[in-house]
């Protein structure tokens, strides 16, 4: 062996990337098991499952562990198959390929262990190697897109049936092209960035090296054009591979006869399906709509009072009507708009459990059922760690090793179900389920040093104690993320929602979780007035005054029932000061006062507190209809006392209070 | 073999590795440890090694066949479409040692053609042999 060669050196490094490529395999089949299930489109995941294996096995003939040599040989071999003549893998053949993949892991494992590596199972191998033998035709080919000439020949045509699918699915073809220069490569612009952005964007088809005359445009003489399918609009694509949106030629459907693909109209074709939006934005969106529910209001009295005079408002009052209807509408689609899809915020939760249950030895498969369900984005922040909190506690705890199972006759893999279910109203059911062991309540209050759960409310109950733990022994993961308790604290003190549980000794536990659909988040001060807390917006308050009786002044006395106004003197300037406890029939506390200044354009007015007792950040469920129906009160919040707290809209209740006040 | 630049000063030698796999890289890296004066670059997919290949020149190139974009065989065909690089020499070292793929990448204008797993002097030999011939073409 040559000096400076030495095979052990890369050992480490071998088993490092060997385990990527297993990662990725296993997410490929994951994505492949789906496919076949939806009948879609297999091509991409193939291509990628038959890379890595392909790398697998190189690199194990370099280290010299034959029998995945053998196994990652016989798996791509039938993966290059599928892909030329491309015909999809049915569910048999997806499971076979699992489990040539987890033989190759338990091998690789046992190579990292120094342990001598098991043969590659023959039986395995035969069948895998019977997959190979392909029963479909070839498909035609015959693209429905329009591609030049050279970039045409390029294709296979597994890569034309790709476009064909894409575009049938109702996605754009698009081509981008980027030339590579000295300078673009020193900004850290490369093909490899390039591709890597554009295939977070879209699903990058073919990318084609081409050689083009030198010019400013292309000073290396090469441009490659990556031919991708898109859902996106072409503008974020070109901005990902910061190439002008010119060079983007959308390839339109081929017409009968053969014409050169129409630049501008190709262009014109383009538009836009998905954009995305800061959070922010849409917040500020709805906050604008709260004020023009307010005037609303006002719009709502002067009618009234109009009415009162003897007018006849009849036609005014229908129009309200429509206008009442429709503000709420537009509140629903800008909440609407801040909803994520639950099929895509559980897409990652598959490869956790593989992984899981890799590590655990365990089988365990993952059932997932989120059919249309929608989440506000702060919930499903919030709640996402909960949810994956108690996912692993069924792949750990839940479920029974194989063995175990099999001496209960219960079949060896075990199910965990991850149900989402949109209730009425604004309520979402998240249900994580699995059919294993069971909590054993007696062991649980064994540990506790606690009475023996009669029901599955005191086992709820028990089970969410700040700091108990059920494991056995510490594992890998214990220790980390969190326990009952958070997850409790989150459904519950956060997001206002519910926590059950329903767990049956040797047939298994299931977790509900019933959360809002939409909250709001925002920063408060939170302050006392009588016996009550409220909380208001900090972005709503313009300052906070320690009350003092020599910068208040009585105002005329007002009509009955009316907030009691004063004027409050700041800065020499007269502002209309609001009681708020005789606004909500309180009895205010006697002694020093804070008065919350409000400002919205040159308006300014201000509601005396009993006391402020600082700042937080809190969660918001919005009131049955809220706005429309309550003014002032914009929904409500637990302060983490387990009690609500209402959230006011001071500029709303000043309106109620002060038409009142100034009334003749 | 140093390039002999016009102004009699050594040019070290310029090697593209090309490979999806860093460990295999390295690995190939580490066997031509023995040539004097060499300069390695690494690529790691084909596009990337076309891209570098357009941006400074090299005088030697490993190419492996499957790599996650474009397979070795198009780099070989695109190197040999190209004015420049017509003579640059191309060692593919590949897993995939059938028959086929040999003859495919011989034809496509491979200048030689290895299988993984290789032997850390068989590499260099071949290295040696293809740089040999190259300066005798010049």
């Amino acid at each position: 062996m040559t000096d400076g060669f030495d095979r052990s050196e890369f050992v480490g490094g071998y088993l490092a990337e060997v385990e990527e490529h297993l990662g990725n395999a296993d997410g490929q089949l994951l994505k492949l098991e789906q496919a076949v299930r939806a009948n879609a489109p297999q091509l991409r995941m193939l291509r990628e499952l038959f890379r890595a294996l392909h790398t697998i096995k190189g690199l194990s003939a370099m280290v010299s562990v034959e029998p995945v040599v053998e196994l990652a040989h016989e798996l791509e071999a039938v993966l290059r198959t599928r892909d030329r003549t491309a015909t999809p893998l049915n569910a048999t053949g997806v499971e076979l390929l699992f489990r040539g993949v987890r033989a190759i892991a338990l091998r690789v494992r046992s190579f990292a262990e120094g342990k001598p590596v098991e043969p590659a199972p023959q039986d395995l191998l035969l069948a895998v190697a019977a997959l190979q033998t392909a029963n479909g035709e070839l498909p035609k080919g015959e693209l429905t897109v329009q591609v030049a000439p050279e970039l045409l020949a390029k294709l296979t045509p597994a890569e034309r049936e790709q476009l064909n699918q894409g575009l049938a699915s109702g996605q754009r073809a698009l081509q981008v092209d980027f030339s590579p220069s000295p300078e673009r490569a020193a900004e850290g612009l490369s093909i490899t960035t390039v591709r890597e952005r554009v295939g977070a964007l879209a699903e990058i088809v073919k990318v084609v090296p081409r050689s083009v005359a030198k010019s400013p445009v292309a000073p290396s003489g090469l441009t490659f054009s990556l031919l991708v399918l898109s859902n996106g609009s072409a503008e974020a694509l070109a901005e990902a591979a910061h190439v002008e949106t010119r060079e983007l030629v959308a390839l339109s459907p081929a017409p009968s006869d053969s014409e050169p693909p129409d630049r501008e109209s190709s262009e014109l074709a383009i538009a836009t399906d998905t954009i995305r939006v800061d959070v922010r934005r849409l917040d500020d969106a709805l906050d604008r709509l709260s004020s023009l529910i307010v005037s609303r209001h006002r719009l709502e009295r002067a009618v009234r009072n109009l009415r009162e005079r003897g007018a006849d408002v009849r036609e005014l009052e229908a129009l309200l009507g429509e206008h009442r209807r429709e503000l709420r509408h537009l509140r629903g689609a800008l909440t609407h708009a801040r909803m994520v899809p639950m099929q895509q915020l559980l897409e990652r939760v598959p490869l956790l459990v593989r992984g899981m249950a890799r590590e655990s030895g365990k089988r365990v498969r993952l059932e997932v059922d989120a059919r249309h369900a929608e989440l506000d984005k702060a919930v499903a922040e919030r709640m996402f760690p909960a949810l994956l909190h108690l996912v692993r506690n069924a792949v750990d705890h839940g479920i029974e090793s194989a063995e175990q199972r099999r001496a209960l006759g219960k079949p060896e893999e075990g199910v965990i179900t991850v149900r989402c279910t949109q209730r009425t109203g604004n309520l979402l059911e998240l249900s994580v389920g699995d059919d294993g062991g069971g909590i054993d309540r007696a062991r649980v209050a064994a540990k506790a040093e606690a009475p023996v759960p009669a029901d599955d409310r005191e086992l709820l109950a028990l089970i969410t104690r700040p700091g108990l733990s059920t494991r056995d022994a510490a594992d890998a993961r214990s220790g980390r993320g969190m326990g009952m308790d958070i997850v409790r604290q989150v459904t519950v003190s956060q997001l206002g929602g519910e926590l059950s549980v329903r767990s049956e000794l040797g047939l298994g536990t299931t977790f509900t979780m019933r959360l809002p659909m939409s909250v709001s988040i925002f920063d408060s001060f939170v302050f006392r007035c009588g016996p009550q807390s409220f909380v208001v917006p900090l972005s709503t308050i313009e300052e906070v005054v320690e009350l003092d009786s020599a910068q208040v002044v009585n105002a005329p006395a007002p009509k009955r029932r009316a907030a009691s106004a004063r004027i409050l003197r700041r800065h020499g300037e007269n502002i209309p000061l609001f009681e708020l406890s005789s606004l909500f029939a309180l009895e205010p506390k006697a002694g020093l006062r804070s008065a919350l200044v409000v400002r919205r354009e040159d308006a300014r007015f201000a509601f005396s507190v009993d006391h402020m007792l600082g700042q937080q950040e809190v969660v918001v469920r919005p009131l049955e209809d809220p706005l429309v129906r309550v003014p002032g009160i914009t929904g409500s919040t637990d302060l983490g006392d387990g009690r609500p707290t209402l959230v006011l809209d001071l500029w709303a209740l000043q309106g109620s209070a002060g038409s009142q006040a100034v009334q003749p | 073999m140093p390039r002999l630049s016009n102004t009699v000063e050594v040019v070290a030698l310029e090697i593209l590795v090309v490979d999806d796999s860093k460990v295999m890289r390295e690995m190939i890296v580490a066997c031509l440890r023995a040539l004097d004066g060499a300069r390695f670059t690494h690529a790691a997919s084909g596009l990337e090694a076309i891209e570098r290949l357009s941006l400074a020149p090299f005088d030697l190139v490993f190419l492996d066949l499957n790599m996650p974009d474009i397979g070795g065989f198009e780099v070989v065909e695109f190197i040999r479409g190209q004015d420049e690089l017509k003579a640059l020499p191309i060692i593919v070292v590949t897993t995939r040692g059938d028959d086929g793929s040999r003859s495919r990448a011989l034809s496509a204008g491979a200048t030689s053609f290895m299988t993984k797993p290789f032997e850390p002097d068989a590499i260099v030999a071949e290295a040696r042999a293809v740089l040999g011939a190259g300066t005798a073409h010049d």
